[in-house]
Protein backbone atom coordinates (compact mmCIF):
# COMPACT_ATOMS: atom_id res chain seq x y z
CA UNK A 1 0.00 0.00 0.00
CA UNK A 2 3.31 2.32 -0.50
CA UNK A 3 4.19 2.40 2.99
CA UNK A 4 6.94 0.08 5.00
CA UNK A 5 6.60 -0.92 8.36
CA UNK A 6 9.98 -0.35 10.22
CA UNK A 7 10.19 -1.56 13.99
CA UNK A 8 12.34 -0.44 16.41
CA UNK A 9 14.04 -1.36 19.63
CA UNK A 10 17.55 -0.43 21.27
CA UNK A 11 18.61 -3.91 20.60
CA UNK A 12 21.45 -5.05 17.83
CA UNK A 13 20.73 -6.07 14.70
CA UNK A 14 22.21 -9.66 16.00
CA UNK A 15 19.31 -9.63 18.68
CA UNK A 16 16.85 -9.23 15.93
CA UNK A 17 17.91 -11.94 14.43
CA UNK A 18 17.85 -14.40 16.80
CA UNK A 19 14.56 -13.06 17.81
CA UNK A 20 13.57 -13.73 15.09
CA UNK A 21 14.28 -16.63 14.30
CA UNK A 22 13.46 -18.54 17.81
CA UNK A 23 10.03 -17.12 18.57
CA UNK A 24 7.46 -18.87 16.33
CA UNK A 25 5.06 -15.74 16.54
CA UNK A 26 7.43 -13.19 14.64
CA UNK A 27 7.91 -16.04 11.35
CA UNK A 28 5.61 -14.35 9.11
CA UNK A 29 7.57 -10.81 9.88
CA UNK A 30 8.19 -9.02 6.69
CA UNK A 31 9.49 -5.84 7.52
CA UNK A 32 12.99 -4.86 8.27
CA UNK A 33 13.66 -4.88 12.73
CA UNK A 34 15.85 -1.72 12.84
CA UNK A 35 18.97 -1.33 15.62
CA UNK A 36 19.01 2.14 17.41
CA UNK A 37 21.52 0.94 20.08
CA UNK A 38 22.48 4.54 21.19
CA UNK A 39 18.88 5.47 21.50
CA UNK A 40 19.26 8.16 18.95
CA UNK A 41 16.32 8.06 16.91
CA UNK A 42 14.12 7.20 20.04
CA UNK A 43 15.20 10.31 21.07
CA UNK A 44 14.80 12.22 18.10
CA UNK A 45 11.03 10.93 18.77
CA UNK A 46 10.53 11.27 22.54
CA UNK A 47 10.05 7.46 23.41
CA UNK A 48 13.38 7.47 25.23
CA UNK A 49 13.22 5.76 28.50
CA UNK A 50 16.52 7.64 30.20
CA UNK A 51 15.73 5.55 33.25
CA UNK A 52 15.59 1.73 31.30
CA UNK A 53 17.72 2.57 28.30
CA UNK A 54 14.43 1.70 26.14
CA UNK A 55 12.26 2.82 24.03
CA UNK A 56 8.63 3.60 24.85
CA UNK A 57 6.28 1.90 22.48
CA UNK A 58 5.52 4.96 20.06
CA UNK A 59 4.17 4.80 16.33
CA UNK A 60 4.89 7.37 13.58
CA UNK A 61 4.24 7.80 10.50
CA UNK A 62 6.47 9.74 7.95
CA UNK A 63 5.24 10.62 4.43
CA UNK A 64 7.23 10.57 1.30
CA UNK A 65 8.04 14.16 1.63
CA UNK A 66 9.61 13.71 4.86
CA UNK A 67 6.99 15.37 7.04
CA UNK A 68 5.75 13.36 10.31
CA UNK A 69 1.64 12.83 10.03
CA UNK A 70 0.79 11.08 12.64
CA UNK A 71 2.10 9.78 16.26
CA UNK A 72 1.02 7.03 19.28
CA UNK A 73 2.69 6.87 22.16
CA UNK A 74 1.25 4.39 24.68
CA UNK A 75 1.82 3.20 28.17
CA UNK A 76 4.30 0.07 28.39
CA UNK A 77 1.51 -2.54 29.26
CA UNK A 78 -1.01 -0.84 26.38
CA UNK A 79 -0.98 -2.49 23.15
CA UNK A 80 -1.30 -0.67 20.06
CA UNK A 81 -4.20 -1.40 17.33
CA UNK A 82 -3.07 -1.72 14.28
CA UNK A 83 -7.00 -0.87 12.64
CA UNK A 84 -6.42 2.03 13.89
CA UNK A 85 -2.91 3.12 12.56
CA UNK A 86 -3.89 1.77 8.99
CA UNK A 87 -6.65 4.36 9.52
CA UNK A 88 -3.92 6.95 10.25
CA UNK A 89 -2.37 6.00 7.15
CA UNK A 90 -5.56 5.88 5.06
CA UNK A 91 -6.79 9.29 6.19
CA UNK A 92 -3.21 10.55 5.25
CA UNK A 93 -2.97 9.33 2.01
CA UNK A 94 -6.78 10.93 1.31
CA UNK A 95 -5.82 14.20 2.73
CA UNK A 96 -2.50 14.26 0.62
CA UNK A 97 -4.69 13.79 -2.46
CA UNK A 98 -7.52 16.10 -1.74
CA UNK A 99 -5.86 18.72 0.92
CA UNK A 100 -9.15 20.57 1.39
CA UNK A 101 -11.16 17.93 3.52
CA UNK A 102 -10.62 16.49 6.31
CA UNK A 103 -11.27 13.39 7.82
CA UNK A 104 -13.02 12.79 11.08
CA UNK A 105 -12.73 10.75 13.68
CA UNK A 106 -15.01 7.98 12.38
CA UNK A 107 -13.80 7.49 8.67
CA UNK A 108 -12.49 4.48 8.43
CA UNK A 109 -11.78 4.41 4.26
CA UNK A 110 -12.26 5.58 0.94
CA UNK A 111 -15.94 6.63 0.48
CA UNK A 112 -16.88 7.67 3.66
CA UNK A 113 -17.87 10.93 4.68
CA UNK A 114 -15.69 13.69 4.79
CA UNK A 115 -15.28 17.36 5.79
CA UNK A 116 -14.81 20.42 4.19
CA UNK A 117 -13.33 22.79 6.63
CA UNK A 118 -15.05 26.02 6.31
CA UNK A 119 -16.79 28.87 7.96
CA UNK A 120 -19.85 27.20 6.71
CA UNK A 121 -19.88 24.38 9.14
CA UNK A 122 -18.70 26.55 12.32
CA UNK A 123 -20.34 25.06 15.12
CA UNK A 124 -22.29 22.90 12.44
CA UNK A 125 -20.04 19.90 12.06
CA UNK A 126 -23.23 17.27 13.13
CA UNK A 127 -24.92 18.86 10.41
CA UNK A 128 -22.49 18.55 8.02
CA UNK A 129 -21.92 15.01 9.22
CA UNK A 130 -25.58 14.06 9.17
CA UNK A 131 -26.51 16.49 6.11
CA UNK B 1 24.43 12.04 23.83
CA UNK B 2 23.63 12.46 27.11
CA UNK B 3 20.24 13.48 28.80
CA UNK B 4 21.50 17.39 28.73
CA UNK B 5 22.10 17.87 25.12
CA UNK B 6 19.21 15.81 23.68
CA UNK B 7 17.46 17.59 21.47
CA UNK B 8 13.50 18.88 21.66
CA UNK B 9 11.36 15.57 20.11
CA UNK B 10 10.02 16.02 16.69
CA UNK B 11 6.69 17.44 16.40
CA UNK B 12 3.53 16.66 14.18
CA UNK B 13 4.60 18.63 10.89
CA UNK B 14 7.71 18.56 11.31
CA UNK B 15 10.03 17.60 9.03
CA UNK B 16 11.87 14.01 9.90
CA UNK B 17 15.60 14.22 9.55
CA UNK B 18 17.05 11.53 7.26
CA UNK B 19 18.33 8.51 8.60
CA UNK B 20 20.20 4.98 8.33
CA UNK B 21 19.59 2.33 10.97
CA UNK B 22 21.32 -0.76 10.64
CA UNK B 23 18.54 -3.64 10.33
CA UNK B 24 17.91 -7.49 10.28
CA UNK B 25 15.76 -8.15 7.11
CA UNK B 26 13.85 -11.34 8.01
CA UNK B 27 12.48 -11.35 4.54
CA UNK B 28 16.40 -11.67 3.26
CA UNK B 29 17.37 -13.52 6.28
CA UNK B 30 20.24 -11.03 6.46
CA UNK B 31 21.00 -7.61 7.59
CA UNK B 32 20.25 -4.64 5.31
CA UNK B 33 20.42 -0.84 6.31
CA UNK B 34 17.05 1.12 6.23
CA UNK B 35 17.60 4.61 4.56
CA UNK B 36 14.47 6.91 4.93
CA UNK B 37 16.11 9.12 2.46
CA UNK B 38 15.48 6.43 -0.32
CA UNK B 39 12.46 5.32 1.01
CA UNK B 40 11.29 8.27 0.41
CA UNK B 41 12.64 9.25 -3.03
CA UNK B 42 10.97 5.89 -4.40
CA UNK B 43 7.56 7.60 -3.05
CA UNK B 44 6.61 5.14 0.63
CA UNK B 45 5.33 5.86 3.48
CA UNK B 46 7.09 5.22 6.36
CA UNK B 47 6.11 3.39 9.54
CA UNK B 48 8.54 3.31 12.48
CA UNK B 49 7.17 0.85 15.15
CA UNK B 50 8.90 0.99 18.41
CA UNK B 51 8.87 -1.17 21.48
CA UNK B 52 11.22 -1.63 24.27
CA UNK B 53 13.14 -5.21 23.79
CA UNK B 54 13.11 -8.27 21.59
CA UNK B 55 11.93 -11.34 23.80
CA UNK B 56 9.24 -9.72 25.68
CA UNK B 57 5.64 -9.33 23.81
CA UNK B 58 5.45 -6.56 21.16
Amino acid sequence: MGAEVVTVSTDTEFTHLAWQRHEGELAQVKYPMGADVTGKLARQFGVYNEVTGLAHRGVFLIAPDGRLMAMEVTADNIGRNIDELMRKFKASLHVARHPKKACPSKWRDEGDQTLEPSAKIVGRVHDALSG
Amino acid sequence: MSTSDSISPLRIGQTVPDFQLNAYDPVAQDFAVFDLEAQRKAGKWTILFFYPADFTFV
